[in-house]
């Protein structure tokens, strides 16, 4: 019995040293931020001095600010051009690239590149090609004599142009989609072949309805990066011209900046929300998957 | 061929490469623009923003490569990234070895746990890391990115290592306690060998969030000894503010080490990605 008990607590005095670097690190970084963020979002604080608890004052500051409302409407326009527009676009690719057509590998790996180039990098160029005398202008200068534009500077264009810059990321949904695409059964398309649907009829009744879940995840996940965007817009345009293209992230940023840290916290706390309210509706129309589990990536 | 083409099969084939080709274009156009104008000079990228260098000008990369901070953020980025990597396969190996192969009450919860940190946009705790880091005394240190860096990856890497740790066959490590193998042994000579690959591919992840990441190390640090190529790039550049031509080709050196891991560990990235995708 001794023998056993000891053997029993030196198993379990290991397994506790194996989890606790991990456990130290995701107390630290992940729930204490996230009782801070929420506590914080309270109070009236201003990073020095006692947090003074002011109940939803920030809150209801928060939602009558405009620039912060200005935000929020970008951030849904985000969210939901990344899932209604990318995500179909890179199922589209899936669809063609499960095909197996010539080069198909290469293709695959050529398209998730820029996903791994820095954002500071690409959005670097990015400004170059939207500049008043980049190559974007000259492209449809010569293509169709259109006028030279200032694509970042004008309020009416700038959130179209750093939207449409997501393009360049789309194999990132699309080689989740090819591999979920590449798990349907041959034999679905065979018989359908014998029943002489066409590659369209193939496509429509076979491969969308078997890559529902891929979807679903997909577009969650799209949808969930939409309304926590920060980096590339913040790199090109730092949220002008005049907020035309700020998001939540960018104002929690300029908030936390002028030591509005309180204020910051509320902002952050609307993030999290924003991000689950994204997974819950997209759950509730669509059923159930595990978005969880995707997310990982 | 058994059979031929008919028109509408021709045009569909047509469209589809042509789509295939846009999209090509899209993602590798940006990177090849910055390449070839990063070895022009000034006056050609003046007038005109395409265009072939009349001569390749290396001389744009001596030129980067002079500027006094760029060796330095160079070498900070290439320590934070490798000590992140290092500390966040150290720690995520050992925890998923107990979550993939010991059974106990509570450690489903936990893995959930861990890697329902995904969920959580990180950019939104902007304050309390800020925060965290400067009562810990580690502000404008490269110990406070490595820290931050190791430790955002943790739920993707728990993830991944520890799906490729359950896929290990029981039996294996079955046989080895019959041969006498205590809990240390199992760990460091059946499972962390066998897992090599799943560690790989979670390193590669870590390794290119840590090279690339802006914000933290924009918050975090705030002199040239502890600051990163990212940050270098966005800020100190403006030494070239005239000499365009000078500052792509320092981003260029920036982004060599993600395009030459790529070309290596592309099988892994992909591989990576798509064991999540699958399950969908």
């Amino acid at each position: 019995m001794q023998a056993v008990g000891t053997h029993r607590s030196r198993v379990w005095t290991a397994r506790v040293l194996f989890l606790l670097p991990v456990s130290v690190l995701f107390f630290f970084f992940f729930i204490y931020p996230f009782l801070f963020t929420i506590y914080t979002s309270f109070t009236s604080w201003r990073g020095i001095g006692s947090m003074k608890f002011n109940g939803l004052a920030n809150y209801a500051k928060l939602l009558g600010d405009p620039t912060f409302r200005k935000a929020l409407g970008n951030n849904v326009v985000w969210a939901l051009s990344q899932g209604f527009i990318q995500v179909p676009l890179a199922c589209l690719i899936a669809m063609i690239l499960v095909r197996k057509p010539r080069f198909w590998r290469s293709l695959r790996t050529i398209y998730y590149l820029p996903n791994v180039i820095s954002t500071v990098a690409l959005a670097m160029v990015w400004v170059a090609i939207y500049n008043v005398e980049g190559p974007l202008n000259a492209i449809l200068g010569a293509l169709f004599g259109a006028e030279k534009r200032n694509w970042l500077g004008n309020p009416d264009t700038a959130l179209f142009a750093v939207i449409f810059q997501t393009v360049i990321y789309i194999g990132y949904f699309m080689i989740i989609l090819l591999a979920s695409a590449m798990n349907i059964p041959r034999s679905l398309y065979e018989a359908a072949e014998i029943d002489g649907a066409s590659t369209f009829q193939q496509e429509l009744n076979i491969t969308l309805p078997m890559l529902r879940g891929s979807l679903i995840t997909t577009m969650t996940l799209a949808m969930a990066y939409g309304m926590r965007h920060f980096e590339s817009t913040f790199l090109m345009t730092g949220g002008g011209p005049a907020y035309a293209t700020t998001t939540m992230g960018i104002d929690l940023y300029l908030k936390m900046d002028a030591l509005r840290y309180s204020e910051a916290s509320t902002a952050g706390v609307f993030l999290i929300l924003m991000g689950t309210v994204v997974i819950t509706v997209l759950r509730k129309i669509f059923g159930s998957s595990d978005p969880m589990s995707e997310m990982a990536q | 061929m058994k059979h031929t083409y008919t028109p509408a099969q021709i045009i569909a084939n047509f469209l589809k490469w042509i789509l295939l080709l846009s999209l090509l274009a899209v993602a590798l156009l940006p990177l090849l623009w910055l390449l070839v104008s990063s070895l022009r000079t000034n006056l050609e990228l003046q007038t005109n923003p395409f265009g072939w260098p009349e001569k390749m000008q290396w001389v744009n990369y001596t030129k980067a490569l002079a500027m006094a901070s760029l060796p330095r953020l160079l070498l900070n980025s290439a320590v934070v990234a490798a000590s992140s990597v290092i500390l966040n396969s150290a720690v995520t190996a050992m925890a998923s070895f107990i979550l993939a192969r010991e059974r106990f009450r509570g450690r489903d919860v936990l893995y959930t746990l861990f890697t329902a940190g995904v969920l959580v946009p990180v950019i939104s705790f902007m304050v309390p890391y800020f925060s965290l880091i400067t009562k810990s005394g580690l502000y404008n240190t490269l110990l406070a990115l490595v820290l931050v860096y190791t430790a955002v990856n943790i739920p993707v890497s728990i993830f991944l290592v520890t799906a490729f740790m359950k896929s290990i066959p029981r039996e294996l490590e079955e046989a080895s306690v019959i041969d006498g193998c205590g809990f240390f042994k199992r760990f460091s000579v059946i499972i962390l060998p066998l897992s090599r690959s799943g560690l790989v591919t979670a390193a590669t992840f870590c390794f290119i969030y840590s090279w690339n990441e802006f914000l933290m190390a924009m918050l975090l640090t705030s002199s040239i000894e502890s600051r990163t190529i990212q940050l270098g790039i966005k800020f100190f550049t403006s030494q070239f503010i005239t000499d365009y031509a000078s500052m792509y080709a320092a981003v260029i050196i920036t982004i060599i080490p993600s395009i030459v891991g790529y070309v290596f560990l592309h099988d892994k990235i992909i591989g990576g990605l798509t064991a999540g995708g699958v399950k969908g």
